[in-house]
């Protein structure tokens, strides 16, 4: 990507990198999404607590060396030759990541995964999104066997707002992740445009 | 592409000792760097021969393309916060040039949104 025929001076130009966030429960299919329409395999890396900015206060509970780590899992999106897209998935098990403000600081949007069978584990993260003014959708991970709810169900046990979309998916499926996307960038267009 | 630390198997974690390789230099981020600024190698085919191994693995990287510190964490297995002070040492020597991400803006720009949409619609 962002090749330059220009050996002598290559360049950055106009080239940008921007950010979707996937937040939900451990074990939602974060990564599984990510993978399902990332033009790489999903990546991780990872980050101190320390480094991130978390206090000592923060910490009640967590291991108290100064080892602990945060982990993100990403993907990739080469949208034209000056905007790559990465999409971020925060693993589950780990609350910390809402600590992480460089992480949502100029987010383009976050999508939340969940699963219908513990809807309340994604409830931190609508919270987040909604007290930082980042605007997100609720994208419904369609689990075989799990009970089949409808989408003002779905709307009222998490108490959002209605405008806020609610997608119904399939993290595994390439076209239905893909779907998401574009809800949730539909949804930016409408927020963005309303403003 | 397979370079770095894929998901599948054991997760050995980052490096033990993550600051050996920046020399004790924890969070001396002089250039505010972000996960997503973008880093590229100022010159093709730079001689980058007297460079300890991480330096070179990182213009390695950045050779022909722009990458996201975040990426090159990944795929050197490091802790963000030490690919941070290494790119910075090679921008201050001017082997790398950078750009930082789309600052946090008020209001959303329409046409970057418009240009993901379209782009994720070819997909």
């Amino acid at each position: 990507m962002f090749a330059n025929s220009d050996a002598r001076s290559p360049g950055l130009g106009d080239a940008r990198a921007v950010k979707l966030l996937i937040a939900g429960g451990f074990g939602v299919g974060k990564t599984t999404l990510v993978g399902a329409v990332s033009e790489i395999k999903p990546l991780r890396t990872e980050e101190r607590l320390s480094d991130i900015g978390a206090s000592i206060d923060d910490l009640t509970g967590v291991d108290g060396k100064d080892t602990t780590t945060v982990a993100l899992d990403f993907g990739r999106i080469t949208i034209n030759p000056q905007i790559v897209l990465y999409l971020f998935g925060t693993p589950g098990q780990d609350r910390f990541w809402f600590m992480w403000k460089e992480l949502s600081t100029g987010a383009l949007g976050a999508i939340v995964l969940a699963d219908t069978r513990r809807l309340g584990d994604c409830f931190g993260a609508v919270d987040f999104f909604e007290s930082r003014n980042i605007p997100f959708i609720i994208a419904v991970n369609c689990f075989d066997g799990a009970d089949i709810y409808d989408e003002d169900e779905v709307r009222r046990a998490l108490d959002i707002d209605a405008h806020v979309p609610v997608q119904f998916c399939d993290a595994r499926d390439r076209r239905s992740s893909k779907q998401v996307l574009v809800r949730l960038l539909e949804h930016l267009m409408t927020t963005a445009s309303a403003l | 592409m397979n370079a770095g630390k894929s998901l599948d198997g054991d997760d050995p974690g980052p490096l033990v000792r993550p600051f050996a390789v920046t020399r004790g230099r924890a969070g001396k981020d002089l250039h505010r760097l972000d996960i997503l600024t973008l880093v590229m190698a100022a010159r093709t085919e730079a001689d980058t021969t007297g460079l300890d191994r991480e330096y070179r693995d990182i213009m390695g990287l950045c050779q022909h393309r722009a990458l996201s510190i975040v990426e090159i964490a990944a795929r050197m297995n490091l802790l963000l916060a030490a690919v941070k002070v290494l790119v910075g040492d090679l921008i201050d020597a001017g082997y790398l040039i950078h750009r930082p991400p789309r600052p946090a803006e008020d209001r959303p720009d329409i046409n970057l949104l418009q240009a993901v949409l379209d782009g994720v619609r070819k997909l």
